[in-house]
């Protein structure tokens, strides 16, 4: 009996996958977020042919202080997703932060009170989304999207409904810097880098992946897995009262809807697109790096190319959806190999 | 490698005979085979998953595929099924040639493949599974009289007996196998592929599958049957097909090759399976648990394993067994009982106590409770072990070094630097599992069906290691369903059924055969 070649099966015998040669192109495209950077430099590429105030000193300063605050909620959240968690609630947390700041501020008390009570209250907020997750098993999306709106409230609330001014008290953290680079952006810097080292090189980061990739061999290998979700809540709790701070110096005042729904998915948006799973089990810090600056220069992008801003929440959609597609494409890939 | 016998080598795929004879009285030879596979090969990034594979199915014949885990049964089932393409040979159904075989193109074909986790729509009811996809409607409107008749008749025409009514997700596994082979049947599927049907079943439930199976070979479907125990494929299968390393070994009807035979194509060596000489156990109590009773699943159990003895519990698959790793690892608290780890009480329903008293569960559901699938080999190998050891930093370079030792003496071979767990086979991930909880210096172990879905060269290297476990002076209490592992391991064995204990024995005092029919008869003779 003969061996009869299929017609539709290129180079028979040629060894590695489906019959091509390993090139340099294919290690390229396997390497880690090879679908995202992809995406980032053909966004960076065509605003630069279309204008050149994009790739100017000022402008790149100016995008990496923009997306500091994301940075830092994202960071968190990465975290928390990784182990399969889920906080909804960081934008409103920001809300509530940014709000009871401004009040403490404008009445006259000092910025250190003001940063330990508005981190300890963000804290706390984490803490009890916690607590409500590990103890009562509701889905943590459901939790955080109700402490979400509950906090929404509590910062109008606080406000009553009014903008409040903090004049130029934390003014030079918001829009100072040190040889050119904003505190903002080193406060973000040094959160993800802090992030990506607990991720990759300590027990406590590894837990996360192991709770997120199977919560039952988690506990049962010893990890407390309690005592672990509920410091990571409060974490993505103060990391939201660190953001609010963050915001508050840059705006120099918190008016009702600041923070809140629009900066929380724009945060889950980047760490998605980052290639965090909300399934929990994987996750890197870089990716949401990634993504978080892909969010900023297209925003950027738009303004700089005078795009009506009605556009933007388009642009980001399309954005998270080719990116979230791409990713997809890139793990089908690696898992055949 | 050595130790093939002539009768062995002829059996290669060299000389496979070209038109084998069905020997089932009720093959239908005279039409010629309804599946015909010739010089199938297939290589993933260049290792070869499968070369020059050979292959007939007639109508009403029962053809069993057996070989290790990697041999290459899934890749043969996949490109059966479409799932993959062969880089070369060819599949004919029906002796029409089909060059690009794809998923949706087996199915119109014909081919149907059961795979080993069942996939029914839980939520669905019996009938709308048989059914889904081709449910009768009018106006849009699902006309559930017509549904349901529709689907007992399917089910009854297979000799099925189950309520169509009933929910998919209250189904036994059995029972789930069978509706979803009643639906590959209505659907038109006349070539049948099972994947470890019995697999983790009870006797019982893998006795009604076996009939089912026969069922379906007297209706002329043409069944391939995955199994890993020689006993059963010696009882259903009209032909087997034995693969090793991706290649046919041997090829001939089922009554033409005894156990000894199989195994020796199956692993190229003849696989030792005799009691090892252990020391003695020592006279201290490693683990004593005392009057455990958790609803009807556990009533009442006492044991008191000595430190180097391993006592078995015997009783059919889901009994008792799961129930006691959940009540011994602390993931459930009982309602009542007593537990001593090493003469010292350690609380029921705490992980962390369970631990610390030096007890170690291994569970028999590794995909579940067992390993964390997207990490890596080495990460799940000192999983445990880092948190027992109260460890803060996670350096990989590290991690590898001192994984490389458990690596090697619990045999986990690993093609090329540190995967996913998920990418090993079935027998590397048990030892990983095991490596990873007997690793820790245990006091006392819990074994929940060590082997479970291994093939017989694991199955070996694991009877060894729980040996050494033993020998080690460790306390081992193995839970099993198999009398074979009971009587290859265990010193005493406590035969459970419904939840109780029937009998007790000392394993040297007893046959197989007599513990079996202690076992199935659940009542002390």
């Amino acid at each position: 009996m003969s061996v009869t070649t299929l017609p539709d099966a290129p180079g028979t015998g040629t060894p590695p996958g489906r019959g091509r040669r390993p090139s340099r192109l294919d290690a390229l495209r396997r390497a880690p977020h090879a679908g995202l950077t992809a995406v980032l430099v053909v966004v960076v590429v065509a605003t630069m042919l279309r204008t050149d105030a994009f790739a100017t000193d000022t402008n790149l300063i100016n995008i990496l202080r923009q997306v500091s605050v994301t940075a830092v909620i994202a960071a968190g959240l990465t975290l928390l997703m990784t182990a399969g968690g889920m906080d909804f609630s960081m934008g409103s947390n920001v809300s509530v932060t940014t709000a009871l700041g401004a009040q403490l501020l404008s009445h006259g008390h000092s910025t250190v009170v003001t940063v330990v009570v508005t981190i300890a209250l963000a804290t706390m907020i984490g803490l009890v989304n916690g607590l409500v997750v590990t103890f009562t098993h509701v889905a943590p999306f459901v939790v955080t999207l109700a402490t979400a709106t509950l906090l929404d409230g509590v910062a109008l609330l606080v406000l009553d409904s009014v903008s409040v001014s903090i004049g130029t008290r934390m003014f030079p953290l918001g829009n100072g810097d040190v040889l050119g680079v904003p505190y903002l952006l080193i406060l973000a810097v040094l959160v993800l880098a802090a992030t990506a080292l607990v991720m990759r090189f300590t027990v406590f980061g590894r837990d996360a992946y192991a709770i997120g990739g199977n919560e039952h061999v988690a506990r049962l290998s010893g990890i407390d897995v309690t005592a672990r979700k509920l410091t990571l809540y409060a974490l993505t709790g103060a990391l939201s009262g660190l953001a609010g701070l963050m915001l508050l110096s840059r705006l120099g005042s918190s008016s009702p809807g600041t923070g809140g729904l629009t900066l929380q998915l724009t945060a889950v948006a980047a760490v998605v697109i980052g290639g965090t799973s909300l399934a929990g089990g994987h996750g890197t810090v870089t990716g949401t790096v990634l993504g978080v600056v892909l969010l900023g220069v297209v925003a950027n992008a738009l303004n700089l190319l005078q795009v009506s801003s009605n556009y933007q929440p388009v642009s980001v959609g399309g954005v998270l959806l080719v990116a979230a597609i791409a990713n997809e494409f890139h793990k089908s890939r690696s898992a055949r190999n | 490698m050595t130790t093939l016998t002539d009768q062995d080598t002829q059996g290669g795929p060299a000389v496979t005979p070209r038109n084998p004879t069905p020997a089932a009285a009720g093959a239908d030879t005279a039409r010629g085979p309804v599946l015909r596979v010739r010089g199938v090969g297939k290589s993933f990034g260049g290792a070869a998953a499968l070369t020059d594979v050979d292959l007939d199915l007639y109508p009403g014949e029962v053809h069993a595929l057996m070989g290790m885990n990697g041999a290459g049964k899934s890749t043969l089932v996949q490109i059966l099924s479409g799932v993959h393409q062969a880089d070369a040979g060819t599949v004919e159904v029906d002796g029409q040639a089909q060059p690009a075989l794809t998923v949706r193109r087996a199915r119109k074909l014909g081919i149907a493949f059961v795979p080993q986790r069942r996939e029914l729509a839980t939520d669905l009811s019996v009938a709308e599974n048989v059914l889904l996809g081709d449910l009768p409607t009018r106006h849009g409107a699902v006309r559930w009289r017509q549904l349901k008749s529709e689907a007992r008749r399917a089910l009854s025409g297979l000799g099925i007996d189950i309520d169509v009514e009933r929910t998919a997700g209250s189904l036994t596994v059995a029972e789930q196998t069978m509706v979803e082979v009643a639906r590959e049947v209505r659907r038109g599927g006349r070539i049948l592929v099972l994947d470890e049907p019995t697999a983790c079943l009870s006797a019982e439930a893998a006795h009604q599958i076996r009939r089912l199976v026969r069922t379906l070979r007297d209706e002329g479907v043409a069944v391939v049957y995955i199994s890993h125990y020689i006993d059963e494929v010696t009882a259903v299968a009209d032909r087997i097909t034995v693969l090793r390393d991706g290649a046919v070994v041997r090829s001939a009807p089922a009554a033409e090759l005894g156990p000894a035979a199989l195994v020796r194509a199956m692993v190229g060596r003849d696989i030792v399976s005799r009691r090892s000489e252990r020391p003695a156990p020592r006279d201290e109590i490693g683990l004593a648990v005392r009057d455990l009773s958790d609803g009807r699943a556990v009533r009442g159990f006492d044991v008191q394993v000595r430190k180097g003895e391993i006592v078995a519990v015997l009783g059919p698959a889901g009994d008792a067994q799961s129930r006691l790793f959940d009540l011994l690892s602390g993931r459930r608290r009982p309602d009542t009982g007593e537990l001593l780890v090493d003469g010292a009480p350690v609380p029921f329903g705490r992980v962390d106590a369970s631990l610390a008293g030096g007890l170690r569960c291994v569970t028999g559901d590794r995909r579940a409770l067992g390993l964390v699938p997207g990490m890596s080999l080495d990460e799940n190998l000192l999983l445990a072990g880092d948190r027992l050891a109260r460890r803060r930093l996670h350096r990989r370079g590290e991690l590898t070094r001192r994984a490389r030792p458990l690596r090697r003496r619990y045999g986990v071979v690993s093609l090329a630097g540190n995967p996913p767990v998920s990418a090993l086979s079935g027998g590397n991930q048990q030892k990983v599992l095991l490596a990873k909880w007997l690793g820790t210096g245990p006091v006392a172990c819990f074994l929940e069906d060590p082997t479970n879905g291994v093939d017989i060269a694991a199955m070996a290297d694991i009877h060894t290691l729980v040996d050494e476990l033993a020998g080690r002076g460790v306390a081992v209490l193995l839970a099993s369903s198999s009398a074979e592992e009971v009587m290859r391991l265990a010193d005493r064995v406590i035969v459970v059924s419904a939840g109780r204990t029937v009998a007790e024995h000392d394993v040297t005092a007893i046959t197989r055969d007599e513990l079996v029919a202690t076992a199935l008869g659940g009542q002390p003779q």
